[in-house]
């Protein structure tokens, strides 16, 4: 069992090139990737910012390939606070030869605290000295999940913390991150997004991002409504009236998909059971940069009580203010 | 002779946790804790961010407190927006949102058995002695014996380098309970797609509102959600709470070990009924008696906590602002009291709640059942493994009622209740977290969250001294606990783990 064929590899590379919307000849170069991540060269070191832990758990979703299989032919994922052995001295010790081999790809989860150094700590020291290191000496550097690519709820405005992206610390550090970072959001990241990157940087280097936000094109290049299948609503002018409402565009109610950049309405969620608008549930655009960055621009509209008229809004709420 | 313990980070668990501690060299050389502090490590100001927003945002918001229990802080959120509103979900609504809330506490439970404790008891080095035919196993020990041939900076990461110590000796009980980890891997997994069928994603649902539930109910919904179940139910009672057996057979000790102030909290959870009927009961239990909950008698303390705002406050009233250099202090944990004692919250206080309450009796048989041939006794629920078995037991109840609350769903009825936000209102949403009590405390002025107040389990397991200088319950758990190595302290691990601690959550 230890070793795959070729063939093995041919059939997971299928299913990821299938997941990252590529055709046969991608599928080729996936394939050669993969062998080479299984030969122990490609080495993750996931550490956890300012995070709720659900990009770490929906990494655990995968499932091309599925969790175990990825943690045990597919990648070597040297430490991970949430599922590794290794604690307290240990935990350190590993992260330092980390450090030391110098071929770690960091996988960063979460924000970064930079106006209040303190609101993480890290063996008793604010978490931004053990990471600026890694990301000095890191070949590439992948933040996983709209905290570490843009701020996320951490970054939310009044927030206390001063907290920014992994692409803001590198840059107050003076730190490259040209052909370098690369942002998989969306909160939590989608697995096959996030495992698609990595097999990509492994095989063919630093893929085609969009210039500002360092998001891969491949799988943040379409707008989730223009391939929603309520798409048709919206030219019809269908639009669903009140939460729980089963059919029609989500539009009015507040639905960010014409503003966020995903492959939702293709895989969907959880093994494509579901997701949001197929659960006529409004996007709340959680891959966005602007992601619950705005008290004036509400994740729901179009109802009695509403006072706001923020960006977006469809101009249906109330009229107090 | 005294020297300082520490874990310094405390990982496998969700979040960012230290425990410092203080022990004493007995005559055998092994170090008994005298006293232990708990080190909540991160704080983002959620309670500050939502400040001025919308209400509705509050549920998607504080879902991202937590990626592991997303739901209960959605739901709590929902609750106190339902209270505050004035509306009760519909029929379907409740019932949705339990089958959501019930799907996650299975995900939750697997995850923290097998992903997060499981290491602390099971050899992973056994697989290297594996001699049987199941392909999986195989597999996990061809990689282990492959990356040692290799001599890789990083052999069998992550799930080595760990702390030496005292794992099951084993080698069949080891690959067993291996091949449990490898399968709730999938179990997991399977248990979030099940949420999914209703709560649109997971983590981080988007179906789930106030009044119920985007999701209505369809035939093919309820298909989707009852074929997982079925495969799960068989999961959680042929394979986890057997190797939960398994594992307190290896470690009968643990049965006394890490048991705290044994005071216990439960909100309760599983709406049964709109007229505040629970599946798992509400109550408290102070000195082994049960008591009425009174959700006026929390208060919280923040002396010992990097915050500036006053404290002892309830937590309607209370403020949140960070003092990250305070003196004195040493945890982003505030200290929730209730009538001034520390609480353990979880599982085990859902389970010896009901074991108490007259009203749910079959709780104490179902119980009784299981520890009474065991020759234990209900205070042996708050120790490393009743806490463990806790959990087992009552995921299989769950998984028996959502089995139920499928039949009950009502395909002609719709999945939620139309909320209006009122100019001002008040409300407070209590409910249950697979790891304890959950409670959002809500305000609203102007149509807007005027003040948001969460205090969340972990926070009243991880809680720091309070301003009386009386230690958290995890921080009273510890004290007494005998360590062989003070350089690789598992024990304390074990300990700590057994609370399923939340650290994100316990700060946000």
């Amino acid at each position: 069992m230890g070793t795959l064929t070729r063939r093995d590899f041919l059939k997971i590379a299928g299913a990821l090139a299938g997941a990252a919307g590529l055709s046969s000849p991608g599928a080729q170069v996936f394939a050669k990737g993969l062998e080479n991540i299984y030969g122990g060269k490609t080495r993750i070191l996931w550490l956890e910012g300012m995070s709720c832990t659900g990009c770490s758990v929906s990494l655990l979703n995968s499932e091309n390939p599925k969790p175990l299989e990825l943690l045990t032919q597919y990648i070597s994922l040297v430490f991970h606070g949430a599922v590794g052995a290794a604690q307290g001295q240990t935990a350190v010790e590993t992260i330092e030869r980390a450090l030391a081999a110098g071929d770690c790809i960091p996988v960063i989860e979460g924000a970064i605290p930079l106006g209040m150094p303190r609101a993480q700590l890290f063996h008793g020291k604010p978490f931004a000295e053990t990471l600026l290191p890694v990301l000095e000496k890191a070949p590439f550097v992948v933040a996983a999940g709209t905290c570490s690519s843009f701020g996320g709820v951490c970054s939310a405005e009044g927030n206390p913390t001063g907290a920014v992206s992994v692409k803001q610390f590198m840059e107050h550090h003076g730190l490259p991150t040209h052909k370098r970072l690369i942002c998989c959001p969306s909160c939590p990241t989608h697995p096959a997004s996030l495992i698609g990157t990595l097999a990509h940087l492994s095989t063919v280097g630093y893929p085609e991002v969009d210039r500002e936000l360092l998001t891969p094109v491949m799988f943040y290049g379409t707008s989730t409504h223009d391939n929603c299948p309520r798409f048709h609503d919206y030219n019809k002018h269908i639009f669903a009236q009140e939460l729980g409402d089963q059919k029609g565009c989500l539009f009015e109610l507040g639905c960010l998909g014409p503003l966020t950049y995903t492959k939702c309405p293709e895989r969907q969620w959880n093994g494509g059971v579901n997701w949001c608008v197929r659960a006529s549930a409004p996007c709340v655009g959680c891959s966005s940069p602007e992601f619950a960055q705005r008290r004036d621009f509400p994740f729901y509209r179009n109802r009695e009580g509403l006072q706001f008229a923020g960006k977006g809004g469809s101009g249906h709420g109330g009229d107090e203010s | 002779m005294s020297r300082t313990i520490e874990i310094s980070p405390l990982t496998r668990i969700e979040g960012h946790l230290s425990i410092h501690t203080e022990a004493k060299q007995q005559a055998d050389g092994t170090y008994r804790i005298e006293s232990a502090e708990c080190v909540g490590e991160m704080f983002r100001g959620f309670e500050t961010i939502l400040h001025g927003r919308d209400p509705m945002d509050a549920q998607q918001i504080t879902q991202r407190i937590c990626g592991v229990c997303p739901i209960a802080h959605g739901l709590a959120s929902c609750k106190a927006q339902e209270m505050a509103y004035g509306i009760r979900p519909t029929k379907n609504g409740r019932l949705l949102q339990n089958l959501i809330l019930a799907a996650n506490y299975l995900q939750s439970h697997i995850l923290h058995f097998y992903h997060l404790a499981a290491l602390d008891f099971v050899d992973v080095t056994a697989v290297l002695k594996y001699q049987g035919s199941d392909p999986t196993l195989k597999q996990v020990k061809a990689w282990v014996e492959d990356s040692l041939a290799r001599e890789d900076m990083f052999p069998a990461a992550p799930l080595l380098p760990r702390f030496e110590g005292d794992y099951i000796q084993s080698t069949e009980i080891n690959c067993h309970l291996l091949g449990s980890y490898a399968k709730a891997f999938d179990m997991r997994a399977l248990a979030h797609e099940m949420c999914a069928v209703f709560a649109a994603k997971m983590p981080h649902s988007t179906s789930l509102i106030p009044g119920g539930c985007t999701q209505a109910p369809t035939v093919e919904r309820v298909l989707a959600y009852r074929t997982r179940l079925r495969e799960l139910y068989g999961f959680i009672k042929n394979t986890y709470l057997p190797d939960v057996v398994t594992a307190a057979g290896a470690y009968p000790h643990l049965w006394e070990s890490g048991r705290g102030p044994a005071n216990m909290l439960s909100y309760g959870v599983f709406d049964t009924d709109d007229q505040g009927g629970l599946l798992l009961p509400r109550g408290v239990v102070i000195d082994g008696k049960l008591e009425t909950f009174d959700q006026s008698l929390i208060a919280e303390h923040v002396r010992h906590g990097w915050y500036s705002a006053d404290s002892g406050g309830h937590p309607s009233k209370s403020g949140t602002t960070p003092a990250p250099d305070k003196a004195d202090a040493y945890s982003w944990l505030k200290a929730p009291r209730y009538r001034g004692h520390a609480m353990e919250v979880g599982p085990s206080a859902r389970v010896m709640v009901g074991y108490l309450d007259p009203q749910t009796k079959w709780i104490k048989d179902a119980v009784d059942g299981v520890i009474g041939p065991a020759g234990l006794q209900p205070i042996h629920l708050a120790s490393v493994l009743g806490r463990h078995l806790s959990r087992a037991l009552e995921a299989i109840w769950i998984a028996e009622k959502a089995n139920e609350w499928l039949d009950e769903l009502d395909f002609n009825e719709k999945p939620a209740q139309k909320c209006v936000i009122p100019a001002s209102g008040q409300g407070y949403g209590l409910t249950e977290a697979p790891r304890g009590a959950i409670g959002h405390w809500l305000s609203i002025r102007n149509h807007l969250i005027d003040n948001y107040q969460c205090v969340v389990p972990t926070t009243w397991n991880c809680s720091p001294r309070d301003d009386q200088g009386v230690p958290g319950t995890v921080e009273q758990a510890l004290t007494g606990l005998v360590v062989a190595d003070p350089d690789q302290a598992i024990e304390a691990g074990r300990v700590v783990r057994s609370f399923d601690p939340c650290l994100s959550c316990s700060v946000h």
